[in-house]
């Protein structure tokens, strides 16, 4: 076991995270490509505190899944919100801030 | 060795898991995809030797995080007309892999600089007491944060996710309307 083999597997899981929330529009999907994304950051983590042999890096990791949970439940609520607004899930839909009033 | 291929199943799993998580067009599929991703990213870390680590993960992660999604799911994004139709889907991920393979190989650059390698972990490594110990003496001031911050998410999550009419004082005195006088 070797840590490079740690790092392909983060660097791997953020950019499939980052693929999602580019290409998709489905709501529910871009919501779980960030948590994906948050937890390849929390694996690099986990990775750096059993190098380092200390418990500064797993201490930090179990704030950073405190932070997700947090992220969770505003998220859902915010979903939950623009679902009842529009009666979709559907990004596109959600460009009253845009100039062009919705029109690509 | 066998660590190796502890690491490959786990690692198969991880990746399969999401990638189905952004291609599938149903979006209960996406969720269980996550749902496998996350069993398997909590095996990592026990990999990785954080008992307690596997056990918060699977706990928050799996337990809370993935089955709250999995009722706004139910609840929202099961009925077919909800989707949204995405016929170019995979043609914009194509696009968005190419785009996103340079920030993924400089990412990975970054991080093999360190030549690092694995040594014999510690006697007591990654056990809960001494998680503890390092949470309640070094790492305090954080931790208190971060229950500020799930309190004020909690109370934000209500705010956001409430129907708004209800609240309205007009409204409230309708519902709550005391019986009118005769005249």
């Amino acid at each position: 076991m070797i840590p490079e083999q740690f790092f392909i597997l983060a660097t791997l899981l953020f950019s499939i995270g980052l693929v999602g929330v580019v290409s998709r529009r489905n709501l529910f999907i871009v919501y779980l490509s960030i948590e994906l994304m948050l937890s390849s950051v929390n694996l690099l983590l986990v990775t750096f505190s059993r190098l380092d042999q200390s418990m500064n890096g797993t201490v930090m990791a179990l704030l950073l899944i405190a932070i997700i949970a947090a992220e969770a439940a505003i998220f859902l609520a915010v979903i939950i919100q623009l679902y009842r607004s529009k009666r979709s899930l559907d990004s596109d839909k959600f460009s009253q801030l845009t100039q062009n009033k919705g029109q690509l | 060795m066998l660590e190796n291929s502890i690491f490959a199943i786990l690692s198969l799993f991880l990746v399969l898991g999401s990638l189905g998580m952004i291609s599938f067009k149903h979006t209960i599929f996406s969720a269980f995809s996550f749902l496998l991703a996350m069993l398997a990213l909590a095996g990592l870390f026990a990999l990785l030797e954080n008992s307690f680590l596997f056990l918060a993960q699977i706990m928050v992660s799996v337990g809370a995080v993935v089955v709250l999604g999995l009722m706004v799911v139910i609840s929202l994004g099961s009925i077919e007309k909800n989707i949204p139709d995405e016929p170019y889907k995979f043609y914009w991920i194509g696009i968005s892999t190419i785009l996103v393979i340079p920030l993924a190989l400089l990412i990975y650059k970054a991080l093999t600089s360190l030549h690092a390698h694995f040594q014999e972990t510690k006697e007591g490594y990654g056990e809960l007491k001494y998680v503890g110990e390092k949470l309640f003496a070094e790492w305090v001031l954080p931790f208190e944060a971060v229950s500020v911050l799930l309190l004020s998410a909690m109370v934000g999550a209500i705010v956001i996710a409430r129907k708004e009419e209800y609240f309205k004082k007009e409204n409230y005195f309708d519902d709550h309307k005391q019986p009118e006088d005769t005249k």
